[in-house]
């Protein structure tokens, strides 16, 4: 498995302020990993050092460059949607596929076509980026980026803002007219209930520093909770939950490496969701 | 590598229509003017009987081109100075209006270096505004030639001879053009100044850009009591050693009405050689180098989260 992404002991500060703390991961080719985090955590900061947009301590290797040093031949593979707001507003739709074609090696002007052909703005090429809705210039920007023949794919927020429908369709889109087992995706984003069931892999950081870095196959083998209440709650509570919380008066706790055959009898199991995985984990950080 | 400077400076046409919105409005209100002057000048003076470039009581040839030379000197000072305003509105938006909506994002997420867009902006600036100016000066006279032809044609002169025949039009344009690119070079400093400030100011880039410029000097009078940042600032472009000693306000005799053929040769007062060898273009050409490199330099390393 070839890694697309190596850090070691990357660390960015902002004079006092330690936004990435001495971090280590690989993300291999052909997954889709989730970047979550709390606001602060230091997401956008590592996703900006990967992009090559700041600089930082440690060694990182995109596509096996230095990202801020050789950020042009990096950006000739990789993609990002930083925010739906940044496609400038006063372009035109026409103007900003013909400039994208002029400036990028990698873009195929058919197959952004053939995209948008399928969206409400093929009917608007004429219009500007801001009489566009919010949705359609999503659309119009995964469009381009889809068209664009990169190896790697950073998403940050990419459906913040948008309605429900929108943001369904985003990523039905994403799987498929962008992904395959040659491409990877680096998506952060607050709504993880809507990704989980899309991503490969999942990475929680918190307070600058990864608290969790492991495939979503194997979060069902490292991770359980347990529906129990009253006495048997007591007896599980000794075993050692990571987190515990109450719902129409049961409990529900979360256990880390678990031993089944104990838990078994106590109540029914689950597996997790990422939500309260991801809330138990920051709990547990903080705590 | 050039074809990508093509894309990004026909990005900069695209994002600021006034490059050649603001030169065509100036022209239509030049001509316009001058049409009205003609109506208000063969209305008004019986001496005039022919509208104002073919009039008959223009002495000869020499003076007729003179006038129809002033005239266009006249109305080129104009888009000159519409020129100047518009370079400084333009460069001081060109690298703050994209952080401010935040499309540097976008940019920057395209194979483009930092160097290749700050460069686009600064060619724009120097060479794309000035050449469409130029462009725009050459329709002007065009059209106002046409429109004074009509009119000289229906007072029965003969336009060929009273208009095309007397105007030195190359000459005219050719001066226009050195004037033009040369004034755009001459002032880089500015224009580089301007462009660093609009890639690293948060706020007003034209408070941020005038400011220094009127607190120096101050600064500079209170502990010296000298002038020589004001001057070298605001002096500067009187100073352009483009033209020969000849002083080109007084190119035609007003008291006698006579001139010289050779004088009004617009071009024979200009030094092209003169400016090319100046010590002071090429030290404001450097000087405007190191704030363009600047500009990059903020540009790829500002973080503003």
């Amino acid at each position: 498995m070839t890694s697309l992404v190596t850090a070691r002991g990357v660390s960015k500060n902002y004079g006092k302020i330690c936004a990435v703390d001495n971090v280590s991961f690989d993300i291999d080719k052909g997954k889709i990993m989730g970047l979550i985090g709390p606001n602060g955590a230091g997401k956008t900061t590592l996703l900006k050092a990967m992009l090559g947009l700041t600089d930082c301590d440690g060694d990182l290797s995109v596509l096996g460059l230095n990202p801020f040093r050789q950020r042009k031949e990096l950006m000739r593979n990789i993609c990002f949607i930083a925010d739906v707001a940044v496609l400038p507003r006063w372009i035109r739709v026409s103007q900003l596929l013909d400039f994208v074609e002029s400036m990028h090696p990698n873009f195929s002007r058919e197959k952004a076509e053939a995209l948008l052909a399928n969206t409400k703005v093929n009917a608007r090429r004429d219009a500007r980026v801001r009489e566009l809705s919010k949705g359609m210039v999503t659309q119009l920007h995964l469009a381009i980026i889809a068209a664009i023949d990169a190896r790697l794919l950073v998403l940050d927020e990419p459906t913040l803002g948008l309605d429900i429908i929108f943001r369904k369709e985003f990523y039905a889109n994403l799987l498929s007219d962008y992904f395959d087992e040659e491409r990877t995706i680096l998506v952060t984003t607050h709504q993880v209930e809507e990704i989980e069931n899309i991503l490969t892999d999942i990475m929680f950081i918190n307070e600058g520093r990864i608290i969790l870095d492991a495939s979503m196959d194997s979060l069902g083998d490292e991770y359980v909770e347990l529906l129990t209440s009253g006495e048997k709650a007591e007896h599980a509570r000794n075993i050692g939950p990571i987190a515990e919380r109450d719902v129409f008066g049961k409990k529900i706790m979360l256990f880390e490496k678990p031993d089944r055959a104990r838990l078994e009898p106590l109540g029914e199991l689950h597996t997790p969701s990422v939500a309260d995985l991801f809330v138990a984990k920051v709990k547990g950080a903080t705590a | 590598m050039i074809g990508n400077q093509l894309a990004l400076i026909r990005r900069e046409i695209w994002e600021h229509r006034s490059i050649y919105v603001t030169p065509i409005a100036i022209a239509v209100i030049v001509s316009l003017v001058s049409l009205a002057g003609m109506v208000t000048v063969s209305a008004f003076d019986k001496e005039v009987n022919m509208a104002l470039f073919g009039a008959s009581n223009i002495a000869g040839d020499a003076e007729r081109q003179a006038a129809l030379t002033a005239f266009f000197l006249g109305t080129s000072w104009i888009f000159l100075f519409a020129l100047a305003i518009l370079i400084t509105f333009y460069t001081l938006d060109s690298l703050y209006a994209e952080r401010k909506d935040k499309s540097i994002l976008f940019w920057r997420s395209l194979p483009i270096t930092d160097a290749e867009t700050v460069v686009s902006k600064l060619l724009t600036a120097l060479f794309v505004l000035p050449l469409v100016t130029v462009a725009v000066i050459i329709l002007t006279h065009l059209v106002n030639l046409v429109i004074t032809s009509g009119w000289v044609i229906v007072k029965g002169g003969n336009a060929a001879h009273l208009i095309w025949g007397s105007v030195p039009l190359f000459d005219n344009w050719a001066a226009a053009l050195i004037v033009t690119v040369a004034s755009a070079l001459w002032m880089s400093p500015l224009i580089g100044w301007f462009l660093f400030v609009s890639a690293f100011t948060k706020r007003s880039p034209l408070l941020m850009a005038f400011m220094p410029l009127i607190i120096i000097p101050i600064i500079e009078w209170i502990f010296f009591r000298s002038k020589i940042f004001a001057s070298a600032v605001f002096g500067r472009g009187e100073m352009i050693p483009l033209f020969r000693e000849t002083d080109i306000e007084h190119f035609f005799d007003e008291d006698r009405m006579v001139v010289n053929e050779e004088v009004v040769r617009l071009l024979a007062h200009i030094d092209v050689g003169k400016f090319l060898l100046s010590p002071s273009v090429w030290i404001g050409l450097v000087v405007c180098g190191l704030f363009a490199t600047a500009a990059i330099y903020v540009r790829r390393y500002r973080d503003d989260s």
